[in-house]
């Protein structure tokens, strides 16, 4: 099992917003693969598939999570 | 930046060699029978007749100038006269070649390309278009005037028309095309196709470029020209435009069917000289200017010399470029060889050429040979030509007389009316939206960053009144947003560009997710030219378009300086009024990037005439006042502070509203009341302004804090009735304090408000010296210390109180030493 956390954004930056889900709960993904998109007030970045697997989403879009939250695992 | 186009390494790194490219120089040859047979000789002979009307007209100019005489008409003409004496084959035979509804934009030297526009317009528009377009103007009255006057009528009148209302611009008379306020270098008559002419060398280069993109966009199948001398090759601004003009992206990414480029024909009158220095051999690189196409585009701009004293050569030549830019592979080039036999202008002493020269080209005198080959031809009878010459000067002569008559062509009577040059700056007109949202834009839904907007709070105070994070609220940087998309998405003529702010969203991710539902053509990123951004969106308003463009940082004004303070402000009252201008002009102040990347230069913009400033310090205020910017006829410039991008709501009990609403300018809003001192902040400094009041409170002192959020239009009453009732005044700026805006109001309070002052006003300013960097910058932008200190020195002289802050400085010393 592999983990995708919110990674540390910069100096000023403590939380992120969940923009997208790129692919749906339980997808099979591939390592590398853009996954999700998050957004700070400056900036949008696509996070990548940290592992190939099946997804598991634990944050969902709309919702806002603090640096270092594990936005989903693969499984 | 697009994720369409794939920067390959494979093909960016192969092997290969650029081929050169072909450019025509002189190529013209068609045989005059050929010519006759295609245009008919009437035709021609009309060429000749406007060449020898704009020779005579001119001629008047010069007599004016050197003897105060013309033919037996004394008149002082104190103006500028640059003439085009030896150019008159180029301005007649690209007008030849245009549509009357092509626009033409000119230089400081462009009465030749006025008239000659103006005379092929009237010469092929129906008469009734004509009349409609002389009862149009000023209600039909320099029609009456010029009628009584020269007791002509249908195309005559018409002619007498151009040539009346263009005199008496150029004499700034009151009935002038454009009320006198235009003059010989500014001169403009819209129906015909003359647009603006410009003492600002290049200048049209830019304007005729975004007056392209206009009809590009609108495909109303017209063309524009820009026209400039050779001399203007050396301007940074003209090298923008044409590449601004041939993008990649018009034909790589845009899918608005408008092929390649923008419909413009960059038109070099090379008369060798700019006006003393030599062009090809001296001041400029290239031997021919037409070789400059070749360093913009693949297509080298279709780039072709031709000979500029056969108007049929240059007649063809345009014929030709214009079919290019019609069918979307715009832009062109034509370097237009011909030779000013007349000075520079009346003072010219012509050091910098030989008799010899002249006399070379004096036997090319293009008037005379053209008459010559239409006489060879057998078309024009011999006298004909002298006939026609002689008929022509009677008719500048019956003009001119009509124009130094001042019951036909009266002055502006600004004594009359103090005011009234004032007041053609602003229209202070705003627009409707339509109620339909634009076509081609997508559905807001559809974009994540938008969607993550809408679930924002709207105010940025918890219930318990704490202040929200920027990303659980709506902020400044939203307020804007939701201005801008609301126009975007409801007025088709609303176009937005600047650097990075498509799928960027700006440097600042205001526009972030626009990108996902606006089409290329309506929000573009623009290259790295900060003057082609402000030009081309000056010339797009101008052709009915509204033109919302962005500096990343204000510290670039400086490279926009002309585009921003001779264009953007001047042309609405340049115009007599008759021009609006719907452009606004977004400019971010800076931070944390030291010298050139965070200095509030609002005292400059609003030191200018004709441009409307406004710098909102809260959300809800960027958002009121976004939309009136948008809505507004007249040029706006909106300052927005990097640092204040994140600040959510705080003031309004209900946030920031979704729905649209506008903010009227010039009405400061008391942001927190008080009895004791009135504060006036500008922008950001609002915020250290009201951590010092909250200060002052504790010691007792009740103060005022005043939000400007307009500079320019300003209404001092609301500040003037603060210091009425608190006596005491102090003004916090980011600015430097010498010259800024602060000043300005700190002395007008000063006068206005002196009976109740206890104390004079006090500036407290950024000083006068670089923006130093990140750890620095407390040291120089006003500090809520600073205010405190400042007000209790100043006000509260006999309150005990220790200084904290760092300026305690002499400001007469520091001004002694230019500081
Ligand atoms: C930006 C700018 N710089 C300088 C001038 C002063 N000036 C007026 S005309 C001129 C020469 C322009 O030469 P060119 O473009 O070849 O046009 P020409 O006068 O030959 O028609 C100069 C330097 C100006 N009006 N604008
Ligand atoms: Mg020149």
């Amino acid at each position: 099992m592999t983990l995708l956390p919110v990674p540390q954004l910069g100096n000023e930056i403590t939380e992120a917003e969940v923009s997208e889900w790129f692919r749906p709960d339980g997808a099979e993904v591939v390592q590398g693969e853009p996954v999700v998109s998050i957004s700070t007030t400056k900036m949008a970045i696509d996070l990548e598939a940290p592992a190939s697997g099946k997804l598991r989403i634990l944050i969902a879009e709309g919702d806002i999570a603090e640096v270092g939250t594990v936005l989903a695992r693969i499984e | 930046m697009p994720k369409e186009l794939l920067v390959d390494p494979s093909v960016s790194r192969a092997k290969t060699r650029l081929e050169g490219l072909d450019i025509l120089v002189h190529a013209y040859d068609t045989p005059i029978d050929d010519e006759i047979a295609a245009h008919g000789a009437d035709r021609l002979i009309e060429m000749l007749r406007h060449m020898l009307i704009i020779r005579e007209f001119e001629g008047m100019l010069a007599a004016f100038k050197a003897q105060g005489m013309y033919r037996e008409i004394a008149y002082t003409y104190k103006g500028p006269a640059h003439l085009s004496i030896g150019q008159e084959a180029a301005a007649v035979g690209s007008a030849f070649a245009l549509d009357p509804d092509d626009h033409i934009f000119g230089s400081h030297r462009s009465h030749g390309e006025f008239l000659a526009k103006g005379l092929a317009a009237i010469a092929r528009l129906p008469e009734a278009r004509l009349a409609d377009i002389m009862a149009a103007h000023d209600g039909g009255r320099l029609r009456d005037t010029v009628s009584t006057a020269l007791g002509r009528d249908g195309r005559a009148l018409a002619e007498d028309f151009l040539l009346f209302g263009f005199l008496a611009e150029i004499f700034m008379k009151a009935n002038g095309f454009n009320g006198g306020m235009g003059g010989s270098m500014h001169a403009f008559f819209p129906p015909f196709g003359c647009y603006p002419n410009n003492a600002i060398v290049g200048a049209s280069a830019g304007i005729a470029t975004g007056a392209a993109l206009r009809r590009r966009l609108v495909r109303d199948g017209g063309i524009t020209v820009a026209h400039a001398g050779d001399g203007a090759t050396g301007c940074g601004p003209v090298w923008e435009a044409m590449n601004f003009a041939a993008m990649g992206q018009y034909g790589r990414l845009w899918q608005d069917g408008g092929g390649r480029g923008l419909p413009v024909l960059f038109f070099f009158t090379n008369n060798f000289y700019a006006m003393g220095g030599q062009t090809s051999g001296e001041t400029m690189a290239w031997d021919r200017l037409s070789r400059i196409g070749a360093g913009i585009s693949p297509t080298g701009l279709h780039a072709e010399t031709v000979d500029g004293a056969n108007p049929l050569a240059v007649a063809e030549a345009v014929a030709r470029k214009r079919r290019l830019l019609v069918t979307g592979d715009g832009p062109a080039l034509l370097d237009v060889e011909c030779y000013r036999l007349c000075g520079h202008s009346t003072t010219d002493a012509n050091a910098y050429r030989t008799r010899e020269e002249i006399k070379l080209w004096e036997d090319i005198d293009p008037i005379r040979r053209f008459a010559e080959t239409l006489e060879a031809a057998g078309v024009l009878a011999p006298q004909q030509g002298e006939a026609m010459r002689q008929d022509v000067a009677r008719r500048i002569a019956a003009v001119t007389r009509a124009v130094v008559d001042p019951r036909h062509a009266p002055p502006v009577d600004v004594a009359a009316d103090p005011t009234r040059i004032g007041r053609l700056m602003f229209s202070n007109r705003h627009t409707t939206l339509p109620t339909d949202r634009a076509p081609g834009v997508g559905d807001p839904a559809a974009s994540a960053a938008l969607r993550g907007l809408a679930r924002k709070a709207r105010s940025g105070l918890t219930e318990a009144g704490e202040e929200m994070p920027p990303l659980r609220a709506i902020t400044l940087r939203d307020g804007l947003a939701e201005a801008i998309l609301h126009h975007m998405t409801h007025d088709e003529r609303l176009v937005a560009w600047g650097e990075e702010c498509r799928e960027w969203g700006g440097a600042f991710g205001v526009y972030r997710g626009f990108s996902d539902i606006l089409p290329h053509h309506r929000l573009f990123n623009s290259p790295i030219s900060e003057a082609a951004i402000v030009a081309a969106a000056v010339g797009h308003a101008m052709e009915g378009g509204r033109s919302l463009v962005e500096l990343m940082y204000a510290d670039f004004i400086g490279r926009a300086g002309d585009e921003i303070f001779n264009q953007m402000a001047k042309w609405q009252a340049m115009s007599g009024g008759q021009m609006s201008l719907p452009v606004v002009l977004r400019a971010s102040i800076g931070s944390k990037y030291g010298a050139q990347h965070s200095q509030d230069w609002t005292g400059l913009i609003t030191h200018i005439p004709g441009l409307k400033v406004v710098y909102p310090a809260t959300p809800y205020d960027a958002k009121g006042l976004m939309a009136t910017a948008l809505a507004s006829e007249d040029p706006v410039v909106v300052f927005e502070s990097q640092r204040l991008y994140d600040k959510v709501e705080t003031f309004r009990p209900d946030g920031v509203p979704v729905d649209p609403y506008r903010i009227a300018f010039g009405t400061p809003e008391v942001k927190r009341a008080g009895r004791d001192v009135t504060i006036l902040t500008i922008g950001p400094a609002l915020y250290p302004a009201l951590a010092a009041a909250a200060e002052l409170s504790v010691a007792g002192i009740e103060v005022e804090v005043i939000d400007a959020r307009t500079l320019v239009p300003f209404d001092y009453q609301p500040v003037l009735d603060s210091v009425a009732r608190t006596g005491r005044f102090a003004i916090v700026t980011e600015a430097s304090e010498r010259g800024s805006f602060a000043q300005t109001a700190a002395a007008t309070v000063a006068r206005h408000g002196f009976a109740h002052l206890v104390a004079p006003p006090r500036v407290i300013g950024a000083p006068n010296w670089i923006v130093p960097g990140a750890d620095m910058e407390t040291t120089y932008f006003p500090q809520a210390i600073d205010i405190v200190d400042a007000v209790m020195a100043d006000f509260f002289p006999d309150h005990r109180a220790n200084r904290r802050g760092v300026r305690d400085w002499d400001e007469l010393a520091l001004a002694r030493v230019g500081l």
